[in-house]
């Protein structure tokens, strides 16, 4: 009964911050708005074009955005010591993360739920390709969700390099890539396999995630 | 009671302090002495289970803390040097989650008469606090834990007279509740049932 208090404590303070800081989910969705602008003014008004590379835009502009809110998932908790509080409270790090990762998830990813659907009437897309896009995505921006978190766990003590931590996402993000743009363009009959392999690429990264990040603050805690 | 064996630290590979053997037992106040970059800090981290001992154990009422750590942290309160209160959130919304967090049985009204006695604005932001006023608001934490060990890092640090003489008075008041206390300062305090560690005594030259 005490886990689900503390659990839901952090959850309900979470949801404070976030809204306080209002202006950073609106930035990044900005940052994905514009950065689609920018691709439509820099290739110019070929139709035939976008048809091709629409999809793979959305998605590289999510990753984009997603490595934005990289230094929102564990560096203040952190570095005020509140990582520390939660563990004394009597929970393990990797029902933090898990913590972490979901409400990073609502805040941070869904969002766009809304934001991808005007992006795709800006680059064109057809409406049946836009809700399978927004299929893959509910499928897909968790695990992006899971390599910022395991990226940002990583880089807790580097307060040097930003750009590795971006690095350690885009490489582990390939497969995502592939598998979600893929799905959106192929011929019906290869959609399902696809969408089963995107599915368990997702249930890989959540069991994996906990624990990587768990051990990455872990260590961290023990080198300060 | 806390009892600490043959507890030693090294940080890359250069021994910080070793062979520190103390135990505190209910009314007991211990302070750790010593100069800056002696390593209090760091033992206060260690005693709360953040960092990992070269050698040594510890033992909480018998029992090895590295396996009984949900009971050691459920009957022991960690305030850190730095602070864990959140700029965007009130004093209060600060206070209320903490009391959520640790499931803690305070009342409202505790917690109203503990901003007045600090001179606290319970709807001003922690953003807007002054360092002395977020100290405080991290202490409020002892209170709201209400749990028996209280390890804290520099607990004077930032405060005025009176709120000094406030905490004093907070400590004696939990150590006649059979509480225990163990701190790290640069300052003398005045307390009864308290015993001093000179860091120095076993810092490795």
């Amino acid at each position: 009964m005490q886990t689900i208090n503390s659990i839901l404590a952090i959850f309900y303070r979470e949801y404070k911050i976030t809204f306080r800081n209002f202006n950073d989910i609106f930035t990044i969705l900005v940052f994905f708005l514009l950065g689609i602008l920018i691709f439509v003014f820099s290739i110019g008004p070929n139709k035939e074009i976008f048809n091709y590379i629409s999809i793979g835009i959305i998605w590289t502009l999510l990753l984009l955005s997603t490595n934005l809110s990289i230094n929102k998932f564990y560096k203040n908790d952190f570095k005020d010591g509140n990582i520390i509080l939660f563990y004394m409270s009597g929970l393990s790090f990797e029902v933090i993360v898990l913590i972490k990762l979901i409400t990073m998830w609502v805040f941070f990813q869904l969002p766009f739920v809304i934001i991808i659907p005007i992006a795709s009437l800006i680059l064109d897309i057809d409406t049946e390709k836009i809700l399978l896009n927004l299929y893959v995505f509910l499928i897909g921006s968790p695990i992006l969700t899971s390599l910022a978190s395991i990226s940002g766990s990583m880089n807790l003590l580097n307060n040097r390099n930003f750009a590795i931590s971006s690095i350690i996402i885009m490489i582990l993000s390939i497969p995502l890539i592939i598998f979600s743009v893929g799905i959106v363009s192929a011929t019906p009959e290869l959609i399902e396999p696809q969408l089963n392999i995107l599915i368990g690429i997702l249930f890989l990264f959540l069991a994996i995630t906990p624990w990587a990040s768990a051990a990455c603050i872990k260590i961290s805690l023990r080198n300060i | 009671m806390l009892l600490v064996n043959n507890l030693s630290f090294a940080r890359n590979d250069k021994e910080i302090f070793k062979d520190l053997d103390f135990s505190v037992g209910p009314k007991r106040i211990i302070h750790i002495a010593g100069r800056n970059g002696i390593g209090k800090t760091t033992l206060i981290k260690i005693l709360a289970n953040i960092l990992i001992p070269k050698t040594g154990e510890i033992y909480w009422n018998g029992k090895n803390v590295k396996k009984n750590l949900r009971d050691f942290f459920k009957n022991s309160t960690l305030i850190m040097d730095i602070h864990t209160s959140k700029s965007e959130l009130t004093v209060f919304e600060n206070t209320i989650f903490w009391k959520r967090l640790f499931s803690s049985k305070i009342k409202q009204t505790e917690l109203e008469s503990i901003f007045k006695i600090l001179s606290l604005n319970k709807n001003s932001k922690a953003g807007f606090l002054s360092k002395g006023e977020i100290k405080k608001l991290e202490l409020c934490r002892l209170i709201i834990e209400q749990k028996k060990l209280w390890l804290l890092d520099e607990p004077y640090v930032g405060l005025d007279e009176s709120s000094i003489k406030l905490i004093n008075e907070t400590f004696n008041n939990h150590i006649e509740n059979e509480g225990m206390i163990i701190f790290s300062s640069n300052s003398q305090p005045q307390l009864k049932n308290m015993d001093t560690i000179h860091l120095e005594n076993y810092a490795n030259n």
